[in-house]
C-alpha cells in the first residue's frame, strides 16, 4: 500500500492545466507551489496493481517535464 | 496566499542528490521511509455479508410494482432525515403506542414495504430487519425546537462518482454497517429515485460493486 | 488525531516540499493546503462512547479536523457494530453554541472572562488560603463516574497524598455505591465476575427493576438477537413500572415498591423448600452471615452506621426464610405466590442457565446492600455463578463508574487499591505516590450526600467538582442548591457546558469534550478502552486531568505531578498500573488497550488475554487451581449467604401524600441532559421531562394527557406535564418522571434518605401528591 510523493516539474505555461489533469486523476492529490511552476504530488493507492496502474497514467501525462520521486512508505501488514 | 510554508531539511539534499534530473528515478525500495506496522489481531467483525439476501425473494417484484401514483422520496429528503451521512434516520410520521416494539409495530410495514395510501407513499424498507428495538436508534420529532442553538453542519454525502474505468460499475461509497442489504435502500418505489437501481433482479450487487470501506485500516493507531 | 495513513500522507507532502526548497530557494507554499487537500477522507478512529456503562465501542468519524459523523465499531465485542442514537449522535452537542470555551470568573454579581492562567492562579490560591484558615477538610472535591482513569486518579492523589484530606467524593456514590457494597459483603471483590459474552449463553433473564430496553439498549438488543437465534431463551421483566422492556419480555411481574427484598427471600425459600439447592456448591464455598437490622435510613445530617456480620448456619438460614412463604408475603409484593414460584422454578432448574441484570432499581434504593447480597444469595445457592450464561450482574451507568469511580477509587473511603482505613493499602499508595503515608489519613469523611450538606452548614468552605452536575443529579436539590449559593463556600466548577451548577459557581473552568483529550474509560463488565485524541478542544478548554495538575503545581505540590502535557495520560495511567498488579485485578498494558478495542481485567500477561469469567478456576488463574471455584475476595475463599430481612421504606404514601413517586432516564437522554438536550435529534424527540401517572388515577384526577400538574412532596414542588399511556406505564397510586430536564427538576421533590451501608440515596421511592394547576 504505497504513498509516495513526488516534486512535480511541468511543461512551461502548462502548470495549471497539470494541476487539472491530476485533480481528476484517482489516487493522487496535488500541492501546488504558490509562487514557482513547481507542484508537490501524493500518491496513495492500495496495491502494487493499482501502483502500476497509475505508473503508466502518469507516465502518459504530457504536461509533466519532470517528476522526482522524493519518498515512499510501504505498509506490510502480516 | 498569506503565510508561506517552508521546510527545510538537511537530509533531503542527499536524497535530491540521487533524485534529480531522471524522471521517476527512484524505485521504491530505494525510497527514503519505511515503517512497519503491527498487525491488528483478528477479531470477529460485523458479519457485513448477514442481510445481503434477504429482499432477493421479492427482487423480481420490485421491478413489476406499480407506483400508484405515490410520491417517492427524494434524496434530498432522503438525507434530511439524517444529522449526518450514516446516521440512523428519524421517524418522519407519527407514531403510537410509544413503549411498543418493532415487531408488533413498525416492522409491519418497514420490513417488507408496500403502499400506504395515508401517507401516499411507499414505506421504506428497513436494511436490518433483525434489529427490533426500533427506537433504540430511530426517534419522532416532537418539536421543532432546540434546547441551545447548535453549529453543527452536516457533511456532505458520499456520491458514487469514483469509477475505475469509463462505463465500469460505480462502487459503493458508503460503509455496510447496519446497511448490508442494498436493496432495502436501492430498489423498488420506496427508494429515493436517485438512488434507485435499474436492475434490482441482479440481487448480487456485490458481483460487481465494490466496497470503498477504508475503515477497516484507519481503526489502527500510530505506534511508533 | 489524524489517522496512520494521512499520517504518511502529510509526512510524504512534507518531504517533498522540502526537497523543492532545496532546489528550488525561495518557493511557497500554502501553509492551510495539506490540510485542505489531504483530508478530504473520513478518518475513522476508535474509542469507547461517551454515555452510558455499557461501554459501546465506537468509530468517530473526522475531516478537516473536526469530527463529523459516528458508527459503531464493528471490532469491538460489546456492541459488534450496533449503536443507540445518542451514541450515534453524541459529537454533536460540541458544537453547541453555548459552549464554554474561556474561564469565567465571577465579579461583583457577574461573570467575567479571563484567561486560563488568570482562572488557575485564582482557584489555587482560594483553596490554599481556605486550607491555611481552615484546615485540609475544608476543602472538598466532587467528581465523577465520566472522569477518564487519569482524571479520577490524579484528583485522589491531589487530595488524598498532596493535601491529606479524604473530602474527595464522586457522583458515582449516586449510582454504584450500593453495587459496590454487595460486591464487597458477598465477594470480598468489586465488580462482575462475568461478562456481556454470558448473554449468548444463557437462556433466562431476569430483569430485576431495570428497564434495559431504554436504559442498556445495546445490550438488550443483543439479548433479543439471542432470543431470536436460540430455542429455549426467556427474558422476565421484574419490575414497579410497565415500560418497553416489559412489551418485550417474554413475562412481566409487576411488584410493590421496596418489596423486591421480600421476593429475593421468598425465592431462596423456594429453592430450598423444593430441594434445588446446589449441596455440594453451597458446601464448598459459601458461608452464611446475618447483618444488623432496623439501620435507618441517613435522613439526619452526620448520619453514622457501621453494620457487623455475624455468622450462622445453614439452618438459621432456612429458618429466617420462613416467614417469606410466597403466599405469605403476597400482600408486602403484590405478586402472587404462583409467579414467585414461577421464578424459582427458573432459578431452581438445573438446566436452565440464568443471568439476573440490574442497575438503579435496585442500588439507588435505601436497602440497596441488602438487596445486592439478596439477589446474590439466589445465585450461590444454586451454584449459577461465574460461569458462561450463568451469573449475577450489576450494570452501571455511567461510562467509567467502573473503571474510574470504582477501580481507581474516588470516594472518601478508598485509595486505588484498597482502602484509607488499612495502614497497609495507605503504605502501597504512599509509595507509589511517594509520599510520606502519615499524611493520608485513616478515616473517610465526607460522602455525596453528607458533602453537600456540610457545603450547607458551612463545614466545607471550597468545593471543586468536575465532570458531573450536582444541582440536577443530587436528591433534594431544594435544599442543596441554596447551600451551594452561600458566601460561605467558593465553589469551582469544571464542565464543558453551563448548568445548573455552573450557575452557582464562583470559578467555571471550561473542559475538553470526551473526543477532545485522550483517556480511559472502564465499563461493566471489567472491559478498559483506550482512546486518542481526535479533534481539538475550543478556545481555553482543556481536560480535567491536566486542570488538576495545573492547580496542583500552583499550590506547591509540582514534584508530585512530573507530567507531561502531551503526554499525561499515558504517564499516568502507566503509574497507576502498578496498583493493581497481580493476578487478581492485573490491568492491560497500555500498547495493548491501543490496538485492540478494550481489554478485560484481570489481564494474564503470559497468553495476552481477558479474564471472561472470575473465580472459577478454569478461565481465571488467579484461583486456587486445586478447587473448581474460588472467591478469592475473601480470606477463607468463600462467597458469603446474607440473612437480610425485608425493611419498609423510609416514606410510604398516605393521606396526605398518596402517590409513590419513582424517578429514572429515558434512552434519548442520558444523565441530567447537559450533553443529550444540546443534540438536537434527541431533544427534539423528548424536548421536556414529564410525570407518569396510571389511566386510572388520571381519570379520577380529571387529568389529561399533556395537561400541567404539580407534583408536591414534602421537600419541594415541581410542575410537569402529564404523560398517560405514553413511554411508560406505572402502576396505580404510582408516578413516575424522568430526571434529565433542569426546567423541572424533580430533584427538588426527592428525598435523600439512603441505604445506610453504601450512603447511596434512593431516587426511586418517596412520597408525593397531584395537583392540577
Amino acid at each position: 500500500m504505497p504513498i509516495k510523493s513526488y516534486v512535480a516539474f511541468p511543461r512551461k505555461g502548462e502548470k495549471e492545466q497539470l494541476i487539472k489533469v491530476l485533480e481528476n486523476t484517482k489516487h493522487c492529490e496535488v500541492l501546488p507551489a504558490t509562487n514557482k511552476e513547481v507542484l508537490v504530488l501524493v500518491t496513495d493507492t492500495k496495491d502494487d496493481q493499482q501502483e502500476e496502474a497509475l505508473q503508466q497514467i502518469l507516465d502518459s501525462i504530457e504536461e509533466i517535464e519532470h517528476l522526482n520521486l522524493v519518498s515512499g512508505f510501504s505498509e506490510k501488514i502480516t | 496566499m498569506k503565510q508561506g510554508y517552508v521546510i527545510i531539511g538537511f537530509w533531503i539534499v542527499l536524497l535530491i542528490a540521487a533524485g534529480f534530473i531522471v524522471k521517476a528515478s527512484l524505485t521504491e525500495e530505494q525510497a527514503l521511509n519505511y515503517s512497519e506496522i503491527i498487525a491488528e489481531p483478528a477479531t470477529n467483525a460485523l458479519p457485513v455479508e448477514e442481510g445481503m439476501f434477504r429482499l432477493a425473494g421479492s427482487a423480481k417484484a420490485f421491478l413489476q410494482r406499480p407506483n400508484m401514483g405515490a410520491t417517492s422520496t427524494n434524496l434530498e429528503e432522503y438525507y434530511k432525515r439524517r444529522a449526518f451521512p450514516g446516521a440512523p434516520p428519524i421517524i418522519p410520521h407519527p407514531t403510537e403506542e410509544a413503549h411498543s416494539m418493532g415487531g408488533n409495530d413498525c416492522l409491519q410495514c418497514h420490513q417488507n414495504g408496500g403502499y400506504v395510501d395515508e401517507y401516499k407513499a411507499f414505506a421504506p424498507i428497513t436494511p436490518h430487519t433483525e434489529y427490533i428495538n426500533c427506537k433504540q436508534c430511530h426517534l419522532p420529532v416532537n418539536t421543532t425546537g432546540v434546547f441551545k442553538p447548535n453549529r453543527w453542519k452536516k457533511t456532505d454525502a458520499p456520491e458514487a462518482k469514483q469509477q475505475a474505468l469509463l462505463g465500469s460499475p460505480p462502487i459503493i461509497p458508503h460503509s455496510l454497517e447496519m446497511r448490508n442489504n442494498c436493496l432495502a435502500c436501492h430498489a423498488g418505489p420506496s427508494a429515493p429515485a436517485e438512488i434507485r437501481v435499474s436492475h434490482p433482479d441482479r440481487v448480487n450487487c456485490r458481483q460487481c460493486h465494490a466496497l470503498n470501506d477504508n475503515a477497516k485500516n484507519t481503526t489502527k493507531i500510530w505506534t511508533r | 488525531m489524524m489517522n496512520r495513513r494521512n499520517f504518511l500522507k502529510k509526512a510524504a507532502a512534507a518531504s517533498a516540499m522540502a526537497a523543492a526548497a532545496t532546489m528550488i530557494p525561495g518557493i511557497l507554499f500554502a501553509s492551510d493546503q495539506i490540510d485542505k487537500k489531504l483530508s478530504g477522507d473520513i478518518n475513522w478512529t476508535k474509542g469507547p462512547c461517551r454515555f452510558c456503562g455499557v461501554g459501546c465501542g465506537v468509530l468517530i468519524g473526522t475531516q478537516k479536523g473536526k469530527a463529523v459523523a459516528v458508527k459503531g465499531d464493528p471490532n469491538c465485542s460489546v456492541n459488534k457494530g450496533l449503536l443507540c442514537v445518542k451514541g450515534y449522535h453524541q459529537i454533536m452537542c460540541t458544537s453547541s453554541a453555548d459552549r464554554l470555551t474561556k474561564p469565567l470568573v465571577k465579579k461583583n454579581g457577574k461573570y467575567v472572562e479571563t484567561s486560563m492562567e488568570e482562572a488557575l492562579d485564582l482557584v489555587a490560591s482560594k483553596m490554599k488560603e481556605t486550607i491555611e484558615k481552615h484546615g485540609k477538610d475544608s476543602v472538598a472535591m466532587y467528581t465523577s463516574g465520566q472522569s477518564t482513569i487519569p482524571e479520577g486518579y490524579v484528583a485522589s492523589k491531589f487530595m488524598k497524598g498532596a493535601i491529606g484530606t479524604n473530602n474527595l467524593d464522586c457522583n458515582a456514590r449516586l449510582c454504584m455505591a450500593s453495587a459496590v457494597t454487595g460486591f464487597l459483603t458477598t465477594f470480598g471483590a468489586d465488580e462482575p465476575m462475568g461478562c456481556y459474552e454470558d448473554i449468548e449463553h444463557a437462556n433466562v433473564f431476569v430483569l430485576w427493576g431495570n428497564n434495559m430496553a431504554e436504559m442498556h439498549p445495546v445490550l438488550f438488543s443483543r439479548m433479543l438477537d439471542n432470543r431470536l437465534n436460540r430455542k429455549n431463551v426467556k427474558i422476565i421483566d421484574l419490575a414497579t413500572r410497565t415500560t418497553r422492556t416489559s412489551k418485550a419480555a417474554d413475562k412481566s411481574i409487576l411488584f410493590k415498591p421496596q418489596s423486591d427484598l421480600a421476593i429475593a427471600n421468598a425465592i431462596c425459600y423456594e429453592l430450598i423448600n423444593n430441594g434445588w439447592v446446589n449441596n455440594s456448591f453451597v458446601e464448598k464455598h459459601i458461608a452464611f452471615n446475618k447483618g444488623k437490622t432496623n439501620i435507618g435510613y441517613g435522613l439526619e445530617d452526620k448520619f453514622k452506621f457501621k453494620d457487623k456480620a455475624t455468622p450462622i448456619d445453614f439452618d438459621q438460614y432456612k429458618s429466617f426464610l420462613e416467614d417469606y412463604r410466597p403466599d405469605k408475603v403476597e400482600a408486602i409484593t403484590g405478586v402472587s405466590a404462583k409467579d414467585i414460584k414461577y421464578l424459582a422454578s427458573l432459578y431452581g432448574d438445573p438446566n436452565l442457565k440464568v443471568v439476573s441484570f440490574w442497575c438503579m432499581g435496585m442500588n439507588q434504593h435505601t436497602r440497596g446492600t441488602w438487596i445486592n447480597n439478596l439477589v446474590y444469595n439466589i445465585h450461590l445457592l444454586t451454584g449459577k455463578i461465574s460461569q458462561p450464561g450463568n451469573g449475577p450482574f450489576s450494570l452501571t451507568g455511567q461510562p467509567s463508574a467502573c473503571g474510574t469511580a470504582r477501580e481507581v477509587g474516588t470516594f472518601t473511603h478508598k485509595l486505588p487499591k484498597g482502602v484509607v482505613m488499612n495502614k497497609k493499602h495507605r503504605e502501597l499508595a504512599a509509595k507509589i505516590w511517594k509520599v510520606p503515608y502519615e499524611r493520608i489519613p485513616d478515616k473517610p469523611t465526607y460522602h455525596a450526600t453528607e458533602m453537600f450538606r456540610a457545603v450547607d452548614r458551612g463545614d466545607i468552605k471550597f468545593i471543586w467538582t468536575q465532570v458531573t452536575n450536582p444541582l440536577v443529579s443530587l436528591p433534594k436539590t431544594s435544599r442543596y442548591r441554596p447551600a451551594m449559593q452561600k458566601d460561605s463556600c467558593f465553589v469551582v466548577v469544571s464542565d464543558v457546558f453551563p448548568t445548573p451548577t455552573s450557575d452557582v459557581a464562583d470559578v467555571i473552568l471550561p473542559a475538553a469534550w470526551h473526543v477532545e483529550k485522550s483517556g480511559l474509560y472502564g465499563n461493566s463488565e471489567r472491559r478498559t478502552q483506550y482512546w486518542d485524541k481526535m479533534v481539538e478542544a475550543p478556545g481555553e478548554a482543556m481536560p480535567d486531568a491536566w486542570m488538576t495538575i495545573e492547580i496542583a503545581r500552583r499550590m506547591g505540590y509540582g514534584d508530585l505531578f512530573p507530567y507531561s502535557k502531551e503526554n499525561h495520560h499515558e504517564e499516568i495511567y502507566n503509574e497507576y498500573r502498578q496498583f493493581h498488579a497481580g493476578k487478581k485485578h492485573n490491568m492491560a498494558p497500555l500498547e495493548v488497550l491501543k490496538k485492540q478495542s478494550g481489554v478485560i481485567w484481570p489481564y494474564i500477561e503470559e497468553t495476552g488475554k481477558s479474564t471472561q469469567w472470575r473465580f472459577n478456576s478454569k478461565y481465571d488463574p488467579a484461583c486456587n487451581q486445586d478447587k473448581d471455584f474460588d472467591f478469592y475476595g475473601k480470606p477463607d475463599g468463600k462467597a458469603v449467604i446474607w440473612q437480610r430481612p425485608y425493611e419498609p421504606a423510609p416514606e410510604i404514601p398516605d393521606n396526605e401524600y398518596p402517590f409513590w413517586l419513582n424517578t429514572g432516564r429515558v434512552i434519548e437522554h442520558w444523565h441530567t441532559g447537559s450533553m443529550t438536550r444540546r443534540i438536537p435529534v434527541l431533544h427534539q424527540a423528548v424536548p421536556n421531562a414529564y410525570v407518569e401517572l396510571h389511566p386510572d388515577d388520571a381519570k379520577q384526577m380529571g387529568i389529561r394527557n399533556k395537561q400541567k400538574v404539580k407534583v408536591i412532596s414534602r421537600r419541594g414542588t415541581t410542575i410537569l406535564p402529564a404523560s398517560i399511556n405514553e413511554r411508560g406505564l406505572p402502576t396505580k397510586g404510582q408516578v413516575f418522571v424522568p430526571f434529565f430536564d433542569e426546567s423541572m427538576m424533580i430533584n427538588d421533590v426527592t428525598l435523600d434518605a439512603f441505604c445506610p451501608i453504601s450512603k447511596e440515596p434512593d431516587y426511586k421511592k418517596c412520597a408525593v401528591r397531584i395537583e392540577k394547576v
